[in-house]
């Protein structure tokens, strides 16, 4: 190969090196600084294809995606002076990366990330701390609307950073430790009572049937005896209709049929002894055959 | 091949030393002997085909070729690199999406567009790519950690009080470009923002309809604010479904003061079972009590049943008694109203023969003295003597 062509090569692979040097990919995810001795001399926020010096600028990238942030447990107080203990979630941007790079320096992302938190911290404490803002509004429909604010006012302070506050969102919203313990036992305390007044009702409910019962048992019974009672009236006037009715026929001869039917049956050998005049008129016969029906 | 590919670059770079390079290719031919030969025969073709192309320069070189055959060799090996990196290249540049993936495709770091199924051309380095895998449903277990300190799992309610909830979010990727570029860490994202909603929903219900029938609105509720907050920076998530894992009171144990001044370790968890098991208590009671008061009605329906029954005997034997008297009585007084004399003698004589026949009876002269006597008469010594003289 011969001097020239060799020199061709050199000076081709150098051009492609130069070349490949002066530009710059900006992916979709990604906001781009071109900085020249740390002053800034291009601003690329669109993806493509951008081009610098060699050597003298310096391709700074940054994250366009959203970034979110965890913020630690903090203890809040609100109106009524009950503690809560409360953590939020953040998604954040850098929407101005000039500022961005102003405002944090080298620190990038890291710094962005502590310096948010010191920002919610405060926020989260103003709001929620806020007069009128009580915990029972913070666990209510009101939260949204609290978190909206959180975010609008954390969104005007960080805009010094040159970051965008997309959302915030209270995660916890617990109670501190000792509340925590009260808590469980008002909710034990809660069905306790819940226990002890189904064991009541149930003794009361058992003893509500257990006499109902008694009082039927007695009732039916008693009615049962009132009928009964009723019936053998009816059967024992019954009676005195039918016998009265028949002997009514000849009362006199009622009298001495009935009468005779009496003596046999009272006068029995077990319990009786007779004394009887030779004179009785049974024994008449006994004395003389004279007859004493004629007369 | 690598060796000898390495000597001709070597060379190229530092420019002419072709003797050299020749006897390194010399110290190489020794191990490999044999093959050596057919990959020299193979470089000059190559050669002598790089000179036809090259034409003119051919010439130039033809005259530079004097230098030594060794100086072709490198040229044939450029080929070979050139033909590898296309492949390369191609091989790079060409790739497939499967029927579960989707690919987006930037074109010099600006989105162009998605990749469809099957094969797909990037040429690389204008455009690049990155495939996920859209349909596979991803899953977030959250609140698993029933503990105080990291907080997961427990929460508060609108009526103050604590429940201990373990959730699960299943979501896929409905928009591959808007989830490549909208989030940073799409996971940790997705799990604090599915908390987040979970504890605002929970935060704005109240203890007994979570524990007991809302479940599913709640998971309907979360899953719908998971998906706003979701779509509203469009971040190309969906959110399949939410599925509660546990929804139970705290099992914390706290130390609890009695009525009678006794303490006790309870956790909430147990104070709930004490009121299922109380319910169960009284219902218990009350079927008890259902079945004595049934047994207590029947033993008194079987009593009056009795009694009545036993009145209805009283009055059929009354009332047939008393018939049958009567008709007695009927039967005799029409006969006695033939004869009633006779009737009325026979009746008494007979009556007074079975009276005096089985009775003990003294015949006594009740004349003058007679009055007197009587009352002095032993009447139970007389009759109880025959009696005991009998026995």
């Amino acid at each position: 190969m011969s001097m020239r062509s060799r020199i061709a090569v050199i000076i081709a692979v150098l051009i492609t090196v130069v070349g490949m040097m002066s530009l710059f990919i900006v992916d979709e995810r990604e906001k781009v600084l071109v900085l020249r001795f740390g002053q800034i001399k291009q601003v690329k926020t669109d993806p493509g294809l951008g081009f610098k010096f060699p050597w003298l600028d310096q391709v700074v990238r940054f994250d366009d995606r959203i970034l979110s942030l965890e913020t630690p447990v903090i203890e809040v107080t609100p109106a009524d002076d009950r503690r809560l203990e409360v953590d939020a979630f953040v998604m954040y941007r850098i929407a101005d990366i000039v500022q961005f790079r102003q405002a944090l320096g080298a620190g990038g992302e890291r710094e962005a990330s502590i310096q948010l938190n010191d920002i919610l911290d405060g926020q989260i404490r103003a709001v929620l701390g806020a007069d009128g803002v009580t915990s029972n509004a913070i666990l209510s429909p009101e939260r949204s609307r609290l978190m909206k604010s959180i975010r609008e006012a954390a969104q005007v302070r960080a805009k010094d950073l040159g970051l965008d506050v997309v959302d915030v969102r209270l995660r916890q919203t617990n109670l501190p430790e000792q509340n925590f313990d009260a808590t469980l036992q008002r909710m034990i305390a809660e069905r306790e009572r819940e226990a002890t007044d189904e064991r009541a009702r149930g003794r009361e409910a058992a003893q509500r049937v257990t006499a109902v019962a008694d009082r039927t048992h007695e009732e039916t019974l008693s009615a049962a005896k009132r009928d009964a009672l009723i019936i053998e009236g009816e059967a024992d006037a019954q009676r005195t209709r039918i016998l009265a009715e028949s002997f009514g026929a000849d009362p006199e001869f009622f009298d001495f049929y009935r009468s005779l039917a009496a003596y046999e049956a009272s006068i029995k050998a077990e319990n009786s002894t007779l004394v009887i005049p030779p004179d009785h008129e049974f024994l008449t016969y006994l004395q003389s055959a004279a007859p004493r029906v004629a007369n | 091949m690598a060796d000898n590919n390495g000597g001709p670059w070597g060379g190229g770079g530092s420019g002419g030393n072709k003797g050299n390079n020749n006897g390194n290719g010399g110290n190489d031919r020794k191990p490999d002997g044999p093959q050596i030969p057919e990959i020299d025969e193979l470089m000059r073709r190559g050669q002598e085909q790089l000179r036809v192309l090259m034409g003119g320069k051919g010439g130039g070189g033809g005259g530079a070729s004097g230098d030594g055959g060794g100086a072709g060799i490198p040229r044939s090996t450029f080929l070979f690199a050139g033909l590898a990196a296309v492949v390369m290249w191609l091989f790079s540049s060409f790739y497939t999406v499967k029927p579960e993936e989707q690919s987006v495709e930037l074109f010099l770091g600006e989105f162009s567009q998605i990749g469809t199924n099957g094969l797909n051309f990037a040429p690389w380095p204008l455009v690049t790519y990155e495939k996920f895998n859209v349909t596979t449903n991803r899953s977030e277990s959250l609140g698993l950690n029933d503990s105080r300190e990291s907080g997961l799992g427990l929460m508060l309610t609108t009526d103050e009080n604590i429940v201990d909830i373990d959730f699960q979010v299943v979501w896929n990727i409905k928009n591959a470009a808007d989830f490549l570029f909208s989030l940073k860490e799409p996971e940790a994202s997705v799990r604090a923002i599915s908390e987040a909603a979970m504890r605002e929903v929970i935060a704005q219900s109240e203890l007994a309809p979570i524990l007991n029938r809302d479940r599913a609105a709640i998971e309907a509720n979360v899953r719908q604010l998971i998906q706003i907050t979701l779509d509203e920076r469009k971040t190309g998530i969906s959110v399949i479904r939410v599925n509660f894992n546990k929804v139970d009171p705290p099992s914390r144990q706290v130390i609890v003061t009695a009525a009678d001044g006794a303490q006790k370790r309870v956790s909430v968890i147990d104070a709930f079972r004490d009121v299922q098991a109380a319910e169960q208590e009284r219902d218990q009671r009350e079927r008890q009590a259902d079945a004595y008061a049934n047994q207590r009605l029947a033993e008194a329906r079987g009593a009056a049943a009795q009694i009545v029954e036993a009145a209805e005997g009283y009055r059929a034997t009354v009332v047939n008694a008393a018939l049958g008297e009567a008709s007695r009585f009927t039967a005799v007084l029409k006969e006695y109203q033939v004869a009633p004399e006779v009737t009325r003698r026979r009746l008494y004589i007979e009556t007074l023969e079975k009276v005096l026949g089985n009775v003990d009876k003294i015949i006594m002269d009740n004349g003058e003295g007679g009055q007197g006597v009587v009352p002095y008469l032993p009447l139970n010594e007389l009759r109880k003597t025959p009696q005991g003289g009998s026995n």
